[in-house]
């Protein structure tokens, strides 16, 4: 039981790290992006070539991954970012199939649809990181560093700047903003981050294939944002403990057939966004973080 | 009435077609410092283009744009803002989901990284900015409701207050008073009056000729893309031609 908690919390942390940094574009400066789970893909696939490769500790492996996830974002993103939201949509979707097929055919780096196995454990500054519980520390440190690091970006006059283009991009060009770069920059900060969850995931589970970094992961983790509250430092916390503790909780239930828990978690998810849209527009935690009207005439 | 001064933007000549429409065809138009100069003329004149041309948002198909003898065609039009021309919008563009204070303070910000440049004394002066503009435009008390609570002549205030906290030296407000109830016209217009005073210039596209009449130093007359005239508000409001095709008959 208790290693049972200890794994739903690793991945939980992992999850975390993507949901909140995804919900740094989508939240805060509104960047649509399906390829999330693509930046996930190369931060794991690079940490464990550079590990398996050259021996390579965690911080090294994790750079390396870092570097790679924000020098295919910058590609992605110079051309895509110059024209309108729905275009990037449709980009990063393109992006995400294409990392899709990379992912199962280059079999030399990826090891194909079999995946890489073996991966040797996270080496932290010469001790082997192999107990689960130090793993989930180690998940939880990565996780409340790159808290902080979205946190202060996005209380910072680069976290205005993002939100004035998310609110109207006409707006920005005309007071100034090189809209352009600062689109760029959130989307490579956003997708370095991502990496790290990557190389957690590689070092945590010594197994990795493409079934991981599919289009249904970067949906899902758009879900995690969705329900939990764009635009919040807590939202996409909430939403990511809730999807990822949705199949356990299911399981508990009496009366439910084991093979029937996937199809029935995909009409909870369907029902709770629809639900959401309805009653919770800004997500679960949504209407925190914005000041509601009532509140505006006492400050 | 002020005294015009210097001449901050010119357009000399220019022209944008769009399909087979002349929306502005051939204008040449200067706004001079330190007074406020009206754009006026029929729905569909060109008046917006015109303020699009003239902040980078269009690129003239001919014809030169200049601020301060300096040619700007080309630059973008972020560049443009720096230089000191910002605008307002006829649908206001406000950053709907940050609050008042935040729509203010984001436009304080040269820079858009981590830090602003210069330190301390830079981040007080935005500070003190962002109270006085909050105050000159009554938003202070509503400075932590979100843009897109507010009611719809605070509205119009933040998009004033937004671009006096850009530090624009040339306004160009897209019909910045309409829709304004009597007294939220009389402050808005002791705002600009002020900001006159203190050095703005202003360019103003307004359809409402009882507003014209009160905020004009100079008149420029639009009509389908053309400038048909341009002078002190008298000789244009009382010319008889002019006041025909502004209420629709056109004239021969």
């Amino acid at each position: 039981m208790w290693a049972y908690f200890i794994n739903l919390a690793v991945l939980i942390s992992i999850n975390a790290i993507l949901a909140v940094t995804l919900n740094f574009i989508l939240g805060y400066a509104g960047i649509f992006s399906i390829a999330h789970a693509l930046f996930f893909g190369v931060g794991a696939y690079t940490a464990t070539f550079v590990a398996m490769k050259f021996g390579a500790g965690f911080l090294t492996a994790t750079a390396a991954g870092m570097l790679l996830a924000a020098l295919i974002s910058l590609a992605l993103a110079l051309p895509a970012l110059r024209v309108r939201g729905e275009y990037f949509v449709a980009a990063s979707l393109g992006l995400q199939m294409l990392a899709v097929t990379i992912f199962t055919e280059w079999k030399s780096v990826t090891g194909g649809i079999g995946g890489l196995t073996n991966i040797p454990p996270a080496r932290l500054f010469g001790f082997a990181v192999t107990q689960p519980e130090h793993f989930l520390l180690l998940s939880l440190l990565a996780l409340g560093l790159i808290v902080l690091v979205i946190r202060a970006l996005v209380r910072s006059s680069f976290g205005r700047s993002l939100k004035a283009i998310r609110d109207d991009e006409t707006a920005a060009w005309a007071y100034g903003k090189n809209v352009a770069i600062i689109k760029t920059t959130a989307v490579v900060v956003s997708s370095a981050l991502a990496a790290v969850a990557g190389s957690l995931y590689a070092f945590y589970l010594s197994f990795i294939n493409v079934e991981s970094f599919v289009l249904d992961t970067s949906i899902q983790l758009m879900a995690m944002v969705i329900i939990g509250g764009t635009a919040t430092l807590l939202g996409p916390l909430i939403g990511t403990v809730l999807i990822l503790l949705l199949p356990a909780a299911l399981s508990y239930l009496p009366y439910l057939p084991v093979t029937e828990i996937g199809s029935i978690q995909q009409i909870v998810y369907g029902l709770a966004m629809v639900l959401l849209m309805i009653y919770r527009p800004g997500g679960l935690w949504g209407f925190q973080d914005a000041p509601p009207s009532s509140k505006s005439g006492t400050a | 009435m002020s005294e015009a001064g210097e001449i901050l933007l010119q357009a000399t000549g220019v022209a944008k077609t769009f399909g087979g429409l002349k929306a502005v065809d051939d204008v040449s138009f200067s706004l001079r410092s330190g007074i406020i100069t009206t754009l006026v003329g029929p729905n569909g004149a060109g008046k917006t283009t015109l303020f699009n041309l003239m902040t980078g948002h269009l690129i003239p198909d001919r014809g030169e744009v200049t601020w301060l003898g300096q040619s700007i065609l080309g630059l973008p039009h972020w560049k443009i803002a720096r230089l000191g021309i910002g605008r307002s919008f006829q649908d206001l563009k406000l950053f709907a989901n940050m609050t008042v204070a935040e729509n203010i303070e984001t436009v304080t910000e040269r820079g858009s990284w981590l830090w602003q440049p210069g330190g301390r004394p830079a981040r007080q002066a935005r500070r003190e900015k962002l109270e006085a503009v909050l105050a000159a435009t009554g938003l202070a008390p509503k400075r932590n409701a979100r843009a897109v609570d507010l009611a719809y002549a605070e509205r119009k205030f933040l998009s004033l207050a937004r671009i006096m906290a850009s530090g624009a030296r040339l306004w160009l407000l897209d019909e910045p008073a309409s829709g304004l109830d009597p007294g939220s016209y009389q402050s808005f217009l002791a705002l600009l009056r002020q900001q006159v005073r203190e050095g703005v210039t202003i360019c103003i596209i307004e359809h409402n000729l009882d507003i014209v009449q009160g905020i004009s130093d100079r008149i420029a007359f639009l009509d389908q893309g053309r400038l048909l005239a341009e002078g002190d508000p008298k000789t244009i409001l009382s010319d008889p031609a002019l006041a025909a095709i502004y209420f629709g008959e056109r004239a021969v």
